[in-house]
């Protein structure tokens, strides 16, 4: 009997108009919540992890070259879906490491932008080279990635704290990638893993103009 | 509807109005080293890393293989917490203890096994080390020995849920052993860039 009342009492909730209007209040009020404003930078720990973790997710070249990194290894299979997302942090961190030594690499930025381009293409053409040479073609990047961060961590609020929340945004992209990567497996997926390609590889394209100087 | 309504309002406002705890003194009055020395090493990342790899290699290892070093790890940390007053900061100490970010990511990295003497001896190894480490922070006047306790307590807890963890997730599924090296290759990442770092600040 408790069970049918709570029936009707869901069902008049779905159905009834003054419901679903005293609904939308409460919403549009929380629009007009102020958010918190942050006068000063966070410091120590959580700046340093902050900073850190949104370093390659607010870098559109950096974030999809790595879900790139991710979806390209779903395509390839075994061993590469997790030979790449485990070997590449540690060939990133070589990267970073020139970053951190002050050790001057040319055109970051724009190989950066490319990684995303050639990525972004690789995974649009589902490209089978042998493991090697995707092994190699990944690591190549890696070191151009990572030392585009390491170059920033001395610098941070909290070097370790920086290098733990790259790292591990870095690690959550690949996941990503592989993650939409499995889609592969399905009929319609193996399309649609390839269109992320072209997108990333536009992604890719958009800002290597960008440092090309043509869009100011 | 109409009816429970009014009760749900009474039974918020009776929740909100409900006092909270307020603590006269603070928890350190008595057992405050205790918990100085179990936090000190959970709150920094400089622990916390190695500590979550050398667990995780353990957790890698074949069952009851890595036993023994739940007993050793945390026996050898507080007796490095233990030694620190009288060693003081031993020169490379910092050094040491940043390499072992890369030692043991990348062992975790590799999933390799190893016999259980050579488990015990690194786990004695960098207990020590780390536990002289978090002996420097240790504030005079205070009790050495809740201190201490607090460290090994630290050391247990996050060896023997990390070794645990990682050996039921990685038998049970098979995206965990992969899962675990993903991570050990994080954690050898992030000591390669640190120890580069500590060198050029040295």
């Amino acid at each position: 009997m408790r069970f049918r009342n709570l029936d009707a009492e869901v069902t008049h909730m779905t159905r009834s108009p003054t419901h679903g209007r005293s609904r939308r209040y409460p919403v549009l009020l929380s629009l007009l919540v102020a958010a918190a404003a942050h006068a000063h930078a966070q410091a120590g720990l959580a700046g340093g992890f902050a900073s850190g973790f949104l370093h390659p997710i607010l870098g559109g070249d950096h974030l999809v070259a790595m879900v790139a990194v991710g979806l390209w290894g779903a395509q390839l299979g075994r061993p590469a879906i997790w030979l790449l997302p485990i070997t590449f942090p540690s060939v990133m961190a070589l990267g970073g490491l020139l970053g951190v030594l002050g050790v001057a690499l040319p055109l970051v930025e724009v190989v950066v932008a490319l990684s995303a381009i050639v990525l972004g293409a690789l995974v649009a053409t589902a490209a089978r080279p042998p493991f090697r040479v995707a092994a190699i073609v990944v690591g190549i990047f890696a070191v151009f990635h990572g030392h585009a961060h390491g170059t920033e961590l001395p610098a941070a609020a909290n070097p370790l704290a920086y290098g733990v929340g790259f790292v591990l945004a870095t690690g959550l992209l690949h996941l990503a990638g592989i993650l939409l990567g499995t889609l592969v497996r399905r009929p319609w997926g193996a399309g649609l893993v390839r269109a992320c390609g072209v997108v990333v590889a536009l992604v890719g394209g958009y800002f290597l103009l960008g440092h090309s100087g043509l869009f100011g | 509807m109409t009816a429970a309504r009014p009760r749900r309002v009474a039974l918020a406002l009776a929740l909100g109005a409900l006092p909270s705890t307020a603590w006269a003194h603070l928890v350190s009055a008595r057992f405050g080293d205790f918990y100085t020395g179990l936090l000190h090493p959970l709150t920094a990342f400089e622990n916390a890393l190695p500590w979550l790899a050398l667990g995780m290699f353990a957790g890698l290892q074949p069952r009851g293989r890595s036993r023994w070093l739940l007993l050793a790890f945390p026996l050898a940390v507080a007796a490095g917490a233990a030694l620190a007053g009288a060693t003081g900061e031993l020169p490379g100490l910092r050094l040491f203890n940043l390499l072992s970010f890369v030692v043991l990511g990348v062992l975790v990295a590799l999933g390799r096994e190893v016999t259980q003497g050579a488990l015990i001896a690194a786990g004695t190894v960098v207990g020590l080390a780390h536990g002289l480490e978090n002996g420097l922070a240790f504030q005079r006047g205070g009790s050495l020995l809740l201190f201490v306790c607090g460290v090994g307590c630290a050391g247990y807890l996050l060896i023997t849920l990390a070794a645990a963890g990682t050996q039921v997730i990685a038998s049970r599924h098979d995206w965990g052993l992969i899962a675990a090296r993903a991570v050990g290759s994080w954690i050898a990442a992030i000591g390669i860039m640190m120890t580069g770092l500590a060198l050029t600040a040295t």
